[in-house]
């Protein structure tokens, strides 16, 4: 567990999110997905990075913000990973110092050899820069479940439960299981931090309020108000 | 595998307002919006510093206006803006249309800060990494130079021990040969040589008979029956030089018997050199072994070549004889082909103060060049034509004397001649 930024006397904290899984998987869309649901208040801006012209660089960033009652303010990052193959460097950079990933899986019967291939991926590249799977926190979306041809999800759920990682079914495009899995996640990266550095009790801020303030739905779920003005 | 805090630049640090936009970046747009009327327009960080501020504020009577900005949500700054009371709401739209251009730059400036960062990080990231193949290269490349200078001295040390061992063989071979060579030679000669000595023993005997008979018929003849007959007697005795074949009878038949026992002796030497009887280790008398190595080369030694003997009283030396002649041989016969006329050698035998035997055979030929006197001892290696000389001669030496656990070295001055010098231990002797 690492928080990549705790600064005692700013009384500041930024936590890491990072969305991971094989190319095309939906890992963009589950963000545009969330900024449309949730509320303007406390977040900003989608920045996405679609530079086609610079293949190393690539990913999307949905940055949150809040205040814990006892003054902390707390600034999380979520970010995509490039899912193509030849983009690793990129994974590797962004995936330093996460402190919570979500494996966007496709759950499509051809893609079942590419999402394993990813999740190895990302195994291999979390040891790369020193975090062990088994500890940091991590939820699984099985998203595209509006497309046919796809892994029921008992199968799904019987391959899944002995590893005792959360499972989230989704369709991203549809909009559904994505403010769960993102929620989800919110839980586990909470309750990694709290025991480290005691939100509740030297910050008054419960995880009920963190995954809320988080995950705030708009009123109007239109979406697309401009942040803080 | 490096570890990720080797990377002092991690993507994702947070940012502060000052480093997502310029004071240069701003200022001019600041400086527009101040251009008319009293208006002073700040940009401050969340610390309260100034990042660009332009224009001039009323003295009396002004309002202030503030709005925030956001840097991904959090606020990370202010626009405030002082102007005039009564122009409060333009003032506000000033405010407004600033915001509305800061959140435009900040927003494209953000994605290159990203941008940049994240290529920072991997480039970095991969720098580290080549750094570290570089270094896992470099040490595997100086495992297998180590792997491989070893195996060549290896290599080079195991055939050296072949070119002995092959060495060693052939001077077997051929000492074998010379040997079976010299028995044959021995016996055939030996034969012949027991009956020509006995027959000029004989011989010489029989013309000690002749001669007293011929005395005795000579002085019966002086008081002979007549003068003429007396006197052709004599004539004849004169004529036909009997007095002289007397005396010369006697050396004759010396000579011959000398003759025939140098012979005697050249076949027993051969036979000893070759050691056809004893293929074993005896204790020998190195002092007899150089003699008898000089006899046997007595025809290769210039007739007036200068050979100064000077032995001293060694202990017997326990080893194969022939192969120890085979070593005095080669040294003498270096000395011996490197020069003709003029030629002194001297042999010394002495023990040391340990009890060692030192051997030096010096001469006085032309010496070594420095720049050779190393591979002297190498094989295959000969400052003699093609085909003149094997390059054997003192590799054999070499080998010979460390097999019996001594040392040979070479001493030469160009010019002043060159000196051998061998040393044989006292512990493996004295039997």
């Amino acid at each position: 567990m690492t928080v990549i930024e705790f600064d005692d006397i700013d009384n500041r904290m930024v936590l890491k999110l990072v969305y991971y899984g094989p190319a095309l998987s939906g890992k963009t869309t589950n963000l545009l997905r969330l900024h449309d649901i949730l509320t303007a208040e406390g977040r900003g801006d989608l920045m996405v990075l679609d530079t086609k012209d610079d293949r190393t660089i690539f990913f999307d960033l949905l940055p949150f913000f809040m205040v814990a009652p006892g003054g902390l303010r707390i600034k999380v990052k979520v970010y995509t990973v490039p899912g193509q193959v030849r983009h690793d460097a990129t994974r590797k950079a962004v995936l330093q110092r996460a402190d919570g990933v979500a494996f966007i899986a496709d759950s499509r019967t051809a893609e079942m050899a590419n999402n394993f291939e990813s999740f190895e991926n990302l195994e291999k590249n979390l040891a790369f820069v020193g975090l062990d799977i088994a500890a940091v926190p991590l939820v699984l979306q099985f998203n595209k479940r509006d497309m046919a041809d796809i892994q029921p999800e008992d199968e799904i759920r019987k391959t899944w439960s002995p590893t005792g990682i959360p499972v989230v079914m989704a369709s991203a495009l549809e909009g559904w299981g994505v403010v769960e899995t993102f929620r989800a996640l919110a839980g586990m990266v909470y309750d990694a931090v709290d025991r480290r550095y005691s939100l509740k009790e030297a910050q008054g801020l419960d995880k009920e309020m963190f995954v809320e303030n988080l995950s705030h739905r708009s009123e109007d779920n239109s979406g697309d108000s401009r942040g803080g003005s | 595998m490096s570890h990720p805090d080797d990377m002092e630049h991690v993507f994702g640090a947070d940012k502060k307002l000052g480093d997502v936009i310029r004071r240069d970046e701003i200022l001019p747009l600041l400086e527009r919006a101040a251009a008319h009327g009293n208006i002073l327009l700040s940009v401050i960080d969340a610390d309260g510093n100034v990042i660009a501020s332009s224009g001039k504020s009323p003295e009396i009577d002004f309002i202030t206006e503030r709005h925030e900005i956001l840097l991904e949500g959090e606020p990370a700054g202010a626009i405030i803006a002082r102007g005039d009371a009564e122009d409060a709401e333009r003032l506000r739209d000033t405010v407004g249309i600033i915001h509305a251009a800061l959140t435009v730059i900040i927003s494209s400036n953000m994605k290159r800060v990203l941008t940049t960062d994240l290529h920072t990080s991997v480039v970095r990231q991969s720098y580290t990494e080549l750094i570290e193949t570089n270094r896992r290269l470099a040490v595997s490349e100086s495992k297998y130079r180590e792997l491989a200078g070893t195996l060549e001295r290896m290599v080079e040390d195991r055939t050296r021990e072949l070119e002995l061992a092959h060495t060693r063989l052939l001077q077997q071979e051929k000492m074998a040969s010379i040997g079976q060579l010299a028995a044959g030679v021995a016996h055939e000669i030996n034969n012949p040589m027991g009956f020509i000595t006995s027959n000029i023993n004989t011989l010489g005997r029989y013309a000690g008979k002749m001669r007293e008979m011929l005395s005795s018929y000579r002085d019966l003849s002086s008081h002979g029956p007549s003068g003429a007959e007396r006197e052709y007697i004599e004539k004849r005795w004169h004529s036909l030089k009997i007095e002289h074949i007397f005396a010369d009878i006697d050396d004759l038949v010396h000579q011959s018997l000398e003759g025939a026992e140098r012979v005697k002796k050249i076949v027993s030497d051969l036979k000893g050199f070759s050691h056809i009887d004893d293929g074993e280790e005896i204790s020998i008398d190195l002092n007899a072994e150089i003699d008898r190595t000089l006899n046997v080369l007595a025809h290769e030694i210039p007739p007036d070549a200068e050979i100064v003997r000077q032995y001293g009283a060694v202990h017997g030396f326990r080893c194969n004889p022939a192969l120890l002649c085979q070593v005095f041989l080669n040294i003498i016969l270096n000395a011996a082909q490197a020069r003709g006329a003029g030629l002194k050698l001297v042999v010394n035998t002495a023990e040391d103060g340990d009890g060692r035997i030192v051997i030096t055979i010096t001469d006085n030929g032309p010496g070594i060049p420095p720049s050779i006197i190393a591979r002297v001892f190498d094989p295959f290696f000969t400052t003699k034509d093609v085909g003149a000389g094997t390059g054997m001669g003192l590799a054999v030496a070499y080998d010979v004397i460390n097999r019996y656990g001594g040392e040979i070295g070479v001493d030469s001055e160009p010019g002043m001649g060159t000196t051998f010098t061998i040393r044989l231990p006292a512990s493996v002797s004295k039997s």
